[in-house]
Formats: structure tokens, C-alpha cells, sequence
């Protein structure tokens, strides 16, 4: 048996080694498809991004007196208007000390609330303890300004106009630092990212080996020692995980300070780069889009950096994992009591809040003749505009099939894309293409929605070469939230690709099934689960989204989430919170239809 | 099928990392049942891939027959899809979305066989492996050893000139692996298929192969039948891969007591000037004596202690102690000696394995030692 006798190939061709190159490069439309994507991505994620970086830096039309420049020449002027200039205070500054005291203030109480009720469902006999795990992830399927209606349904006071609170009216007037501001932002944000610490903090525990904790106590460690030399830093990455994850959140979180804020002049960084888009100074609003981006770029390379450093210390569950239950006894009922306590003021107050206010003529007072459905079906209401109840008003029933179409469409494609870019990540033989496809498209998930908003502004508002102005149009949304979701899309088709892994195709391709016969019958219907997660779960936070949409739609173009901060504007709180619980209806029902569809605990999967 | 032909067939993912193969020529006979064996990471997988298609080389040429079907140097690459090949993956890659039936006859669909004649040809592979009862379910509702089979039926049903099989059975349980074992021989003899068989276990090879081809670190080691591989390996790593337990091995440059016995021994009877690196025989070519005086005059001898005897069922491993080495014999029948009891072990000279200072064999050594036996 010998080695071989055949003859030796010619001597290397540049030329041929090219053809070479390129025949398999073009062998298969993976690369093709890769090359487009790459560059729509870069037209609808970097473009949008840059443009609102050079806006920052060049003079704005109608600044030309102010800047002492042509319009489209560099400037600094806007730089330093939002950060030296007299007006820096206002404009930048403390907005950046509100976002960080809420943001802090926020991360400091989900902590200790999310950490202990984490602990009580992953590790303790706590009564009801499954029903708990779901029931407390509730609020997070919520649009957090729910409970800001809620809370202003319950405590606002006469510092502004219209209908007053609960307390108000039964003559309890409640202080402004408690109606508005920092605190009941706080507040919010903590109730509303606490089911991140539950999820990202409860998962570590769950994974947690018990035998790490016995062999340390089987050294006679007593329990003091064993929680703070080895459970807690163990958990120390998915604590801090959870912190730079709501950090990022609340940098980017406009609805709750919008509503709670405005009446106190609180404004964080996300109310002031609005004020600035309204009142059309664009230079500012670069400035500002690009301190909100710099900050979330940064909290996202922390946690980067510190995830690399966790894994350091990865603990494998082996065969012998086990994750023992530590028993209350007597405190079960105080555990349990807790836990139902933050569920009520998580969940059920506010909803229930939200639900009679909208049934009640006189907010506060619970005579049975102070009830009625006419904020729902009544019609020729004594009011100068929305005279009828909010389910028979057209305008609702438009903002409705706006959000389904608009955020419907958008989801389809970014769902349709997300799995594409999973495959051609996974398959294209061009390695820098891969990895430019997978950078690019996690590029949204640096930017806060409201900065992303404003970046789709600057460059869409008008025509530019070929592309029209596109403001005041649906495509702009849609085009805006299918790049806002094509993180979480572009990850989880390239996570689904990665877990399919190469042989059942590679299988395919050997009897003989060419590139779309193998789209078509393998990959497809076997990604076909995750196919429609990523098309669900985009839709479900696309619903429930507001500050992509604050920015880029218009009356016409309004949606559920926009129609409703409308009507908060014109003082119509019945309507307002009945569109909010209309809203709070469909992302909830979403999210379980989509677990059943799919069988899987979506909750684990909501962040975003 | 005509033969395969891999000619200096490089492969290397990526400029800086290590050539996953080199300098690699094999030649695949047709009907040949051959094993590419080798440890983990050894390149037999990539070797396979590259025979598929589903890797393009670096550098070299693959050929089938008079056909090119992967050279970078003339611009040639044949898909996969176009080669004719069959391929079982270690994973099977069954379609999870496809009854069994469907995942059978994937192949002929594509290749728009009528509807008769699909069914037949599907019915005789499924009968022939045993799976037909199955046709209907899903491949999650079969156990490892079926799936295994219908990964089988899969590539067989298009009746490819070849079948490339990549450690198919090492998710199997031993049982099962044996009757696997059993079926490939026929499936190979029924069908008269070449096949190409990846594997790190060697009685896996041994049993099943016309001829092995040993790789290790991307390189051809030796390439011949069973019996070649075993009782003539080409250098010190074959001798040291194949067997089990394995070979002992005695460095003649060190200054350990036995080490200079066999080096003086061995000077004797090639000449000083042979250039043994060092010699190697087999755990069942050792045997004991428990005197000096049974042991044959022509047989290398030292003295040893034993310090094991472990039972395998039917055949017994003797460990012997000389000054702290370690050496091995097995034996079919039940020992006699005790732990701690001094003895004499000795070989033939027609057992010795001689190897150069780089590890290769020393051809010249097996004649001479075969005279001198």
C-alpha cells in the first residue's frame, strides 16, 4: 500500500491561486449575501451615527451668526455651548448628575430588593416560590412609564394643572420632591430593572454547586465565612453584569423622567437631548446624542472586560452540581410576605391604580356613582376634544395599526436578518466580513434608543443624494427600530446558527443539495423556532417602546406609546392610562403567547 | 469508483498556525476499507473533510481518478455536492425536522429518482440496517444506535463510490459498537463501497481496516495492513500508539541498569556502530522465567520484580519493577507468581522492535536479528 505516485502539480500560479481564492469565495452566495448586508448595515446603523457625530462638529443652518462660520464648516461652538458656555449647566451638566443620582439610586435599591428575592427563589423553601419566579419578572414586560402614570395618578399634586392625584383629592397633599423628580424616578427604574437582578443574579445562584459551599463548611467555615469568602465573590461578575446592564438602561430612559421629571424642571440627559431636538438645536443634540453613546459605550467595555475576567473563574456544573435549598423555618411566612409585598407595589398597585382611574370621573373618590366606562365606550363626553371614550375614538384604533404594522414589519425583517447574518457569520469563509457583520450589527445596543432616534433624524430629515427626507414617514420608524433590534436579532440567529453547528447541512451538502435547497429544506425549517423568537421578542419591546418613537413619529405616524404620551400632554389622564393598560395588555399577552409558541421561559431572554 | 489520489496536500487554517496536515500523499484503492487512525488533533478529521470537500487545501492536489478535484495551484475546486461521496458525521447530523424516511431519501429526491424507484431503493437500505419499522418517526425518537444507522441508510441510499465515515461509532456503547463493527464489514462487503474510516481506536482499526494509515501532529506515519501496522511499526510513535498496554520501549542512551543491558546486548549482535536509538518489544513477547537457567540462551534477559498482577478476564497484565522502570507483559494463562517475587524476564530477538536515535526503524536490525535467532 503505498503513498501516492501521482504527478506533482505545476509549479504555483499567482494568478491561479486568485481564481482559486475567489472560486470559493463566490463557490456559494453566502459571500454575496454577506457583502450586502454588510453594507445596508452600514448604511442604516454607522451612517445614522456618524452623521450625528459630524453635527456635533459642524456649524448648523440657521447658526451661521452664533458660530461665526459658513453652514457645514467645523465648530466647536456647539461643544462648547453644552459644556463651558453659561447655559452648560442646564444643558449638560446637571442632567448628567440627575441620570447618574437616578441611575445609582436605581441600581442601589433593584440590588438589595432584586439580590434578597433572587436568593429566597433560587436557594430557599420560600412559600410559592415558582409561582414568585415568574410573577416578579412581571414588571419588566411593562413599559416602565406605566408605573409613572400610575404614580402620578396616586400622588400629583397642584403643581401642575389638570386632573389632580388620588391623595389631592381626598386632601393629603403630597410634597413635590415625593409627586415629582428624583425620587419616584428612582424609584420606578428600581421596581422596573429589578427583574434583571432577579433573572442575571438568580441564574448565578441556580448554577451555583452546592459542593463549593459544603467543602467550605466541612472545613468548619461557619456561615458568615462561606457567604462572604465564597458565594459572594463567585457572584461578584453576574452582580456587576446586572448593574452596568440597568446603568445603560436608565442612561437611555425617557418616558419616566419625562412624565416625573417635567414638573420640576429634573431633567436627565435623555429630557434634555429632547428639549434640544424641539427646539431645533441640532448641534447640541450631536453633542449631547454623543456624551449618551460615549457613556454607554464605556459601561458596555467595562462589562466586557469584566465578563472576560469572570471567566476566569467559570464554575462548571458537573454530574455533581446540586443546588441545595437552604431552609427558612420560621421566616418561610416573612420570606413569602416580602416577596408578595414587592409584587404588589411592583405589579399590582400600579395596574389596579391605572384600571380604576380610568373607570373613575373624580380621581380618588370610591362612590359606587363616581364610576363609569365612559373613559372606554361613553360617547359625546363633556371634554373639547377625545369626546368619546378611548376604544371608540379613531385615533386610537390608527395608533394601533401603526404599532402593529410598524413594529410588526420591523420585527419580521430584522427577524429575517438577524437569522441571515447568523448564517452568513457562521458560514462566509472571509473572516473580517464576519466580524464586521457581528460588530456592526451590536452597534445599536451601545447607542440609547433616544440617541439612535436623534442619529435617524440627522440624516433622514432631508433629502440626501438619492434618499428623500424620510421624517414624518413610517419607513423612517420602521427602518430606525429594525436597526434598534438587530442586536438582539443578529445575536440570536448567530447564537442558533453556532448551536446548529455545520454537519446537518455539511450532511445535506454531500448528498448533493446545492446552497438553496439547502436554505430551503435544512436551515430554515430547522431554525424555524428561533426564526419566530426573533421576530416575537423585537415586536413585543417594540410595542412597549418609547423613546425611539418620541423622536421620529409624527401625529400622523403616531403610535400606541407616542398617542399616549399625547394625550398625558393634554391633561386626558383617563385616556392616557387607558391606553397605557392597553399597551401593557399586549406586551404582557405577547410575551406568554410567545412562550407557549416556543416552550421556552422567555423571561430569561427579555433583555432588551 | 476510481482511486483517490492526495498528492503533498497541505492544509493550514490560517498564516501563523500550525499545518493542520503536511505533506500528506495517500493513495485509496478502489473497494478499499481504510482507517485513518491517529490521536485527537492528529488531522485525520481535516484529511477526511478535504476528501469530501468540505475543506479546501493550503496547498497539494486532490484527485479522483483522472480528475482534479481540489488544486489551488490550478485554480480547481469540485464542491462537495458534485463529488459523489458519502459522509456519516461523528455527530450523525441527522435532520431533526425529517421522519426517517424523509431523511433517507433526501438524497434521492434531489437527484429526482421517480417515485417507485425511491421507494424500493429506500425499503432495501432501510431492510439492510434494520430500520425500516422506524420510517416514520422522528430522529429524536430513535436511540444513538439506530440514528446511527440511519445515518448510514442516508448516505448509502444515493450509493456513493465512496463512503467517508467520521468516528461514527464512538458515541456508541460497547455492545452496540461491536455489532456496528460487524455491519460495516458487511455493508463494505454487500456493497462493495470504498470506505474511509476515521477513528483514535485502534482495535477499531485493527478489526475493520484492509489497510491503516497512522497520522500524528498533520503527518503520514506509516501506512499498511492490520498485521504491518503492529508487527512492523515504521518508527517509536506508531510502535508506542498501536497496542494495548503498550509497548516497552528501552532508550539505549541512558545510564539506567536495563537500558545498558539491551544496549550491550544489542551491540553484540548488530555492531556498535548500528545507531540504535533504542528498542522496543511487545507486553505479549515478554515473558518470565523464574530462573535464569529457562530462559533460551539466544533471548535478551534481566532480572526483574513483580510488583502486579492485574486480571483483564481470560488474559492477565504482569507489572515488573527494575530499579523503579516499569515494564509489561500479558499473558493467557493464570500466572503463578506473586507479588514481590524476583524473576527473569526475557524476548526474542525476532520480538525486538530496534529504532534509530530519531525514532525510525532500523530496517537492517529484523533480518540480522532473525539470523541470529
Amino acid at each position: 500500500m503505498a503513498t501516492s505516485d501521482a504527478a506533482v502539480a505545476p509549479a504555483p500560479v499567482g494568478g491561479a491561486r486568485w481564481r482559486y481564492r475567489l472560486r470559493l469565495a463566490l463557490r456559494e452566495p453566502t459571500t454575496v449575501i454577506a457583502v450586502l448586508m454588510a453594507a445596508l448595515f452600514a448604511y442604516l446603523i454607522v451612517v445614522p451615527i456618524l452623521s450625528i457625530l459630524s453635527d456635533a462638529a459642524t456649524v448648523q443652518f440657521g447658526d451661521e451668526r452664533r458660530t461665526a462660520g459658513e453652514t457645514g464648516s467645523v465648530t466647536i461652538y456647539y461643544l462648547y455651548r453644552a459644556f463651558a458656555s453659561p447655559v452648560a449647566h442646564d444643558l449638560f451638566w446637571e442632567p448628567l448628575l440627575n441620570t447618574l443620582k437616578v441611575a445609582f439610586g436605581a441600581i442601589a435599591i433593584s440590588l438589595s430588593v432584586g439580590g434578597v428575592l433572587a436568593w429566597l427563589i433560587a436557594r430557599t423553601d420560600m412559600f410559592g416560590r415558582r409561582w414568585f419566579a415568574t410573577a416578579l419578572i412581571v414588571p419588566y414586560m411593562l413599559p416602565a412609564w406605566t408605573f409613572a402614570l400610575a404614580w402620578t395618578t396616586l400622588f400629583k399634586n397642584r403643581t401642575v394643572g389638570g386632573q389632580p392625584g388620588w391623595f389631592e383629592a381626598i386632601g393629603l397633599s403630597p410634597p413635590d420632591w415625593l409627586a415629582y423628580g428624583q425620587v419616584p424616578i428612582t424609584i420606578i427604574l428600581a421596581l422596573h430593572y429589578t427583574p434583571f437582578v432577579i433573572l442575571l443574579f438568580g441564574s448565578a445562584l441556580r448554577r451555583f454547586d452546592s459542593q463549593l459551599e459544603d467543602s467550605a463548611r466541612i472545613l468548619g467555615a461557619p456561615g458568615r465565612v462561606v457567604a462572604l469568602q465564597i458565594i459572594l465573590p463567585l457572584m461578584r461578575p453576574a452582580l456587576l453584569s446586572a448593574v452596568l446592564l440597568i446603568f445603560a438602561k436608565c442612561l437611555g430612559e425617557f418616558g419616566v423622567p419625562y412624565v416625573l421629571g417635567l414638573p420640576v424642571k429634573f431633567d436627565v440627559l435623555a429630557t434634555s437631548l429632547y428639549r434640544s431636538i424641539g427646539s431645533r438645536q441640532t448641534g447640541v443634540a450631536g453633542v449631547l446624542a454623543g456624551a449618551i453613546m460615549l457613556i454607554g459605550v464605556l459601561a458596555i467595555m467595562i462589562d466586557a472586560h469584566l465578563a472576560r475576567e469572570a471567566r476566569r473563574f467559570v464554575t462548571v456544573g458537573s454530574k455533581g452540581a446540586m443546588n441545595r435549598l437552604s431552609r427558612l423555618k420560621s421566616w418561610r411566612w416573612p420570606a413569602s410576605g416580602f416577596a408578595a409585598a414587592i409584587f404588589i407595589v411592583s405589579v399590582g398597585m400600579p395596574l389596579l391604580t391605572l384600571a380604576l382611574s380610568t373607570v373613575m370621573h373624580q380621581p380618588g373618590s370610591f362612590a359606587l356613582s363616581n364610576f363609569t366606562l365612559d373613559y372606554w365606550i361613553g360617547r359625546d363626553l363633556p371634554t373639547v376634544a377625545m369626546r368619546t371614550g378611548i376604544l371608540l375614538s379613531p385615533d386610537l384604533w390608527q395608533a394601533a395599526w401603526n404599532t402593529i404594522t410598524i413594529v410588526g414589519i420591523a420585527s419580521v425583517c430584522s427577524g429575517i436578518l438577524g437569522v441571515l447574518t447568523g448564517y452568513v457569520v457562521v458560514r462566509t469563509t472571509i473572516r473580517p466580513l464576519a466580524i464586521f457583520l457581528r460588530q456592526v450589527t451590536f452597534m445599536p445596543y451601545l447607542v440609547p434608543g433616544i440617541a439612535f432616534a436623534a442619529a435617524y433624524l440627522s440624516l433622514f430629515a432631508v433629502q440626501r443624494g438619492p434618499i428623500p427626507g424620510l421624517y414624518g414617514t413610517t419607513l423612517i420608524l420602521i427602518l430606525a427600530l429594525m436597526a434598534d433590534q438587530m442586536p438582539y436579532a443578529s445575536r440570536a440567529g448567530i447564537s442558533a446558527m453556532m448551536q446548529l453547528g455545520k454537519d446537518p447541512e455539511e450532511a445535506a451538502q454531500i448528498v448533493g443539495a446545492g446552497w438553496f435547497r439547502r436554505m430551503t429544506s435544512i436551515v430554515i425549517p430547522i431554525q424555524k423556532g428561533s426564526l419566530v423568537t426573533g421576530i416575537l421578542l423585537p415586536f413585543i419591546s417594540g410595542i412597549k417602546g418609547l423613546s425611539l418613537f418620541v423622536i421620529l413619529a409624527v401625529p400622523a405616524t403616531d403610535v400606541l406609546t407616542t398617542f399616549s404620551l399625547r394625550l398625558v400632554d393634554y391633561n386626558y389622564t383617563q385616556a392616557a392610562n387607558a391606553v397605557v393598560l392597553i399597551i401593557a395588555g399586549l406586551a404582557y399577552g405577547g410575551t406568554v403567547l410567545a412562550q407557549r409558541i416556543t416552550r421556552t421561559n422567555l423571561a430569561e431572554g427579555l433583555g432588551n | 469508483m476510481p482511486d483517490i489520489v492526495l498528492s503533498n496536500v497541505q492544509k493550514s487554517y490560517g498564516a501563523g498556525s500550525p499545518n493542520a496536515v503536511s505533506d500528506l500523499d495517500l493513495h485509496i484503492h478502489d473497494g478499499e476499507f481504510m482507517c485513518l487512525l491517529g490521536p485527537s488533533g492528529c488531522g485525520k478529521t481535516t484529511t477526511l473533510r478535504m476528501i469530501a470537500g468540505l475543506e479546501n487545501l493550503t496547498d497539494g492536489e486532490i484527485g479522483v481518478g483522472e480528475k482534479i478535484v481540489d488544486s489551488p495551484a490550478r485554480g480547481a475546486f469540485i464542491g462537495p455536492e458534485k463529488r459523489g461521496m458519502g459522509l456519516v458525521f461523528q455527530s450523525y447530523a441527522l435532520w431533526p425536522h425529517l421522519t426517517i424516511e424523509r431523511n433517507t431519501d433526501f438524497g434521492l429526491r434531489l437527484r429526482k429518482v421517480p417515485k417507485a424507484e425511491r421507494e424500493a431503493r429506500v425499503t432495501e437500505v432501510m431492510k439492510a440496517l434494520d430500520i425500516e419499522k422506524y420510517r416514520h418517526r422522528y430522529p429524536s425518537q430513535l436511540s444513538g444506535g439506530q440514528q446511527q444507522r440511519v445515518a448510514l441508510a442516508r448516505m448509502l441510499a444515493v450509493n456513493p463510490g465512496v463512503l467517508l465515515l467520521d468516528e461514527p461509532l464512538s458515541n456508541l456503547d460497547a455492545r452496540l459498537r461491536l455489532e456496528m463493527r460487524a455491519e460495516l464489514k458487511r455493508i463494505h462487503a454487500a456493497f462493495g463501497t470504498t470506505i474511509v474510516f476515521v477513528t483514535h481506536d485502534q482495535w477499531e482499526a485493527m478489526t475493520l481496516a484492509t489497510s491503516i494509515a497512522v497520522m500524528n501532529e498533520g503527518r503520514l506515519q506509516q501506512i499498511g495492513t492490520p498485521n504491518d501496522i503492529y508487527d512492523r511499526p515504521a518508527n517509536r510513535f506508531v510502535a508506542e500508539f498501536v497496542g494495548s498496554p503498550p509497548i516497552n520501549i528501552l532508550e539505549t542512551a541512558t545510564g539506567h541498569a536495563l537500558d545498558r543491558a539491551a544496549s550491550h546486548w544489542l551491540a553484540g549482535r548488530l555492531g556498535e556502530s548500528a545507531g540504535v536509538g533504542s528498542v522496543g518489544f511487545r507486553p505479549e513477547a515478554l515473558q518470565i522465567a523464574r530462573s535464569e537457567a529457562a530462559v533460551p540462551g539466544d533471548s535478551f534477559r534481566h532480572a526483574a520484580e513483580v510488583t502486579g498482577i492485574l486480571p483483564t478476564g481470560g488474559s492477565w497484565i504482569i507489572e515488573l519493577k527494575v530499579d523503579g522502570r516499569a515494564l509489561f507483559a500479558t499473558t493467557t494463562e493464570c500466572p503463578v507468581l506473586k507479588g514481590g517475587e524476583r524473576v527473569f524476564v526475557h524476548a526474542r530477538p525476532t520480538a525486538m522492535h530496534v529504532f534509530d536515535a530519531a525514532g525510525l526503524r532500523l530496517a537492517g536490525a529484523d533480518d540480522t536479528l532473525a539470523r541470529a535467532a
